[in-house]
């Protein structure tokens, strides 16, 4: 039975079948084009390290290939549940994310929201506000660094509050919320970028009706801008909070984990026990637990805000 | 529409073998020097790459390779670095297969860490040369060729400062007051691990007995070192140093021997490898090196600062390539210029003259000659306790004013315990 182009005038069921399994598996092929090369790249660079990460973790070992590994079991992760220093740096990773994530969306949402106001340098300010995320963290961190240094203590000289404009870098409590006053600076232009697109996509209509209806601006934005805004603010959430939990070049370069390690988060705390102290096995123990947490917060709080995603 | 997905297909494709062939292109690197072994037998050279520590030197060693190549036809790759995290990134170099021929080993404990890189140079005929009891041993393989000779104390502009000033405490607290009286940075020290903390933490290890020993107790919990006399000392310096200069969190390398050409700092923590910074800025006044003068010590500190090693895992052609390397650098005429002009260093070598030496190399020159120096004990100390436990430490002294010199030792005490465990 011959499943011709013509057969279609008088279908029955398996050619109908055949003629389905053809298509789809052309469409099969393109998937194949496109996403192979990318599953290749992802599967060599991502999941192969990460399960020989998870295999490391069991062992002692000083990260030299010629030196020997020794088995230790779970050693490692009840090691790490003992380590002040880790445990510290667990704890400035979360406050600097709570506060990041926060002051990053809060910003980003007001950005959005001037930008798309009937502003006239609307555009103009959209592009500067966008513009520090193209800069590369690492260089970043080096022009703060030269502006909490000098300009902070220069404005604090000329205008007498030198309780808040010094160096702020060389204060135990002042230098994580440099850090977090940079990251914000980084990243606030890239979330503004999802709010906007999240913005523009409420229909205009809503918000006239909801005009005549004698509602506030405070009313409209509460009541319609943000449920609408839903999605953006799951992506956004999303992002934040794991480049928080992931931050390293801005932590590098703006602080490298000082004044007294007061600011060593955890990718950073990370590195410097495999590289600095040489135990490699230990640091991926816990780099594995650094992800298991990552992937719990951010699971969860995807899963809470897509539950208060609404449709129109 | 057949052309277009063909066209388009083929396209695909294409871009996923170059993709491919890009990936294996970074492997390839590597497979490149370890296949240099068949290059080598032929009429080609085998090139060598050269990754070590000093910043100071590093354009001058690619000055030096250009010429190397230049008379030899090897080309030699010198990769830059960056300075404190530098047994990072040879670590990750050695691991990952591209990892250099010829690299620096700081000392004992750091050769003990990467004992299978480390080839065996007793065979070399240049290592003849060495000064006795300069090279680095490991049981009896010789693994490391010693760099040069290097020092450091207090480098202080002879037009500010009298070193009649600050032979001891009292007289050397006096004049960091009088300084800062001035306005002027009495003493600079600056960020980095071994310039803030490093180099002078030496000074108490290095006038014990026997330092190697002294350290060994340490470790052990057979000492304290807040019982120990000269850390009480080192602690009291400190807390002067700290009360007397500005922060040297804020200060780099660059900006502490800046500010010392330019004139706004009297003193700075620093060794002979400075000059050659100083040379650039050509300072128009006269500077010298003094001793740091913890409990009356007149002796600078002069050790081996880093050893060349050669990478034992590379193929037998490479090695060779980059022993002829050393060899030209300690025995050729070209190669001992750039020794002791270019790099600026006090030979370890017997072979080579100390050239026309700057006026801080002078006097470390002639302290090693003379036999009064203090060794470096910073060589012994646990690997990276500098970087990784001592330099936090060091940094919560200078933002706390509260903490005490006697607190910082603790504190030292511990970071110790916590790097020998």
């Amino acid at each position: 039975m011959a499943c011709s182009a013509f057969s279609e005038k008088a279908p029955n069921q398996q050619c109908m079948k055949v003629g389905m399994s053809v298509a789809n598996r052309k469409k099969i092929g393109w998937y194949l084009i496109f996403t192979v090369p990318l599953l290749l790249i992802f599967t060599l660079i991502v999941l192969v390290p990460f399960v020989i990460g998870i295999y490391y973790a069991f062992f002692q070992w000083d990260g030299i290939g010629a030196n020997p590994m020794v088995f230790n079991g779970l050693d490692n992760f009840v090691r790490l549940m003992e380590d002040e220093r880790f445990l510290r740096s667990t704890w400035l990773t979360v406050l600097f994310t709570v506060l990041s994530v926060i002051t990053v969306n809060a910003a980003g949402l007001a950005f959005a929201l001037l930008v798309t106001s009937k502003l006239k340098l609307a555009n103009l300010a959209r592009t500067m506000l966008f513009m520090p995320y193209l800069i590369g963290g690492l260089i970043l961190g080096y022009i703060w660094q030269f502006v909490f240094l000098d300009v902070f203590t220069l404005i604090g000289e000329v205008t007498g509050f030198e309780s808040i404009f010094f160096n702020w870098l060389n204060n135990e409590d002042f230098a994580l919320f440099a850090l977090v006053f940079v990251f914000t600076w980084q990243m606030a232009g890239y979330v503004m970028i999802v709010y906007i697109a999240g913005i523009q996509g409420i229909p205009g209509e809503v918000i006239e009706a909801a005009r005549i209806d004698g509602a506030s601006g405070w009313q409209r934005f509460l009541r319609i801008t943000v449920p609408l805004l839903m999605p953006a603010f799951t992506i956004s959430l999303f992002l934040t909070l794991s480049y928080g939990f992931k931050i390293y070049d801005v932590n590098l370069s703006l602080t490298g984990g000082g004044p007294a390690n007061a600011t060593e988060l955890f990718a950073m705390n990370i590195y410097n026990e495999i590289f600095g102290y040489g135990n490699y096995g230990y640091g991926q123990a816990k780099a594995i637990v650094f992800f298991v947490i990552i992937a719990a917060i951010t699971l969860t709080q995807v899963y809470i805000t897509k539950k208060k995603e609404v449709e129109m | 529409m057949a052309f277009n997905k063909k066209f388009v297909t083929g396209m695909t494709f294409a871009a996923t073998i170059s993709l491919l062939a890009a990936c294996g292109g970074g492997g390839g690197d590597e497979g490149g020097s370890e296949g240099g072994s068949e290059g080598g037998s032929g009429e080609q050279s085998t090139g060598i790459s050269i990754f070590q520590s000093k910043v100071e030197i590093s354009e001058q060693l690619e000055a030096a390779a250009e010429a190397y190549t230049e008379e030899t036809g090897v080309p030699v790759e010198v990769i830059g670095t960056t300075g404190d995290d530098y047994a990072q990134q040879l670590q990750i170099r050695l691991n990952n297969g591209t990892g250099p021929s010829i690299f620096s080993v700081q000392n004992t404990e750091v050769a003990e860490r990467l004992e299978s890189y480390l080839y065996d140079l007793n065979d070399a005929e240049f290592v003849s040369n060495i000064a006795p009891d300069m090279e680095l041993m490991l049981d009896d393989r010789l693994v490391g060729v010693p760099y040069g000779v290097e020092g450091f104390g207090i480098v202080y502009n002879t037009e500010m400062v009298d070193p009649a000033d600050i032979q001891d405490y009292d007289s050397f607290v006096s004049t960091l007051e009088d300084f800062n009286a001035e306005g002027i940075n009495g003493f600079g020290l600056s960020s980095e691990a071994y310039f803030l903390i490093g180099h002078i933490s030496n000074y108490p290890f290095s006038m014990q007995e026997d330092p190697v020993e002294f350290m060994e107790q340490l470790t052990n919990g057979e000492v304290t070192l807040t019982e120990v006399e000269e850390f009480q000392r080192f602690g009291e310096f400190m807390e002067a140093i700290r009360a007397n200069t500005p922060t040297p969190l804020n200060t780099t390398y660059d900006t502490q021997v800046g500010d010392f050409a330019a004139g706004q700092t009297a003193m700075i923590h620093q060794g002979n490898w400075a000059a050659g910074m100083l040379e650039d800025f050509e300072v128009d006044f006269e500077y010298a090196m003094a001793p740091f003068p913890l409990e009356g010590n007149d002796k600078l500190a002069v050790g081996v600062g880093s050893n060349w090693a050669v990478n034992a895992d590379k193929d037998q052609a490479e090695i060779d390539a980059a022993i002829e390397f050393l060899d030209w650098l300690h025995n050729s005429e070209t190669g001992q210029r750039f020794v002791v002009e270019e790099f600026g260093f006090i030979p370890a070598m017997t072979n080579i003259e100390a050239g026309d030496l700057d006026p801080l190399s002078q006097a470390v020159l002639e302290a090693s000659n003379s036999g009064e120096t203090i060794p470096w004990a910073h060589n012994y100390y646990p690997a990276n306790v500098v970087p990784n436990d001592f330099t936090p430490v060091a940094e919560s002294f200078f933002v706390n004013e509260d903490m005490t010199g006697e607190e910082l030792v603790e504190n030292l005490q511990a970071a110790w315990e916590n790097a020998a465990q």
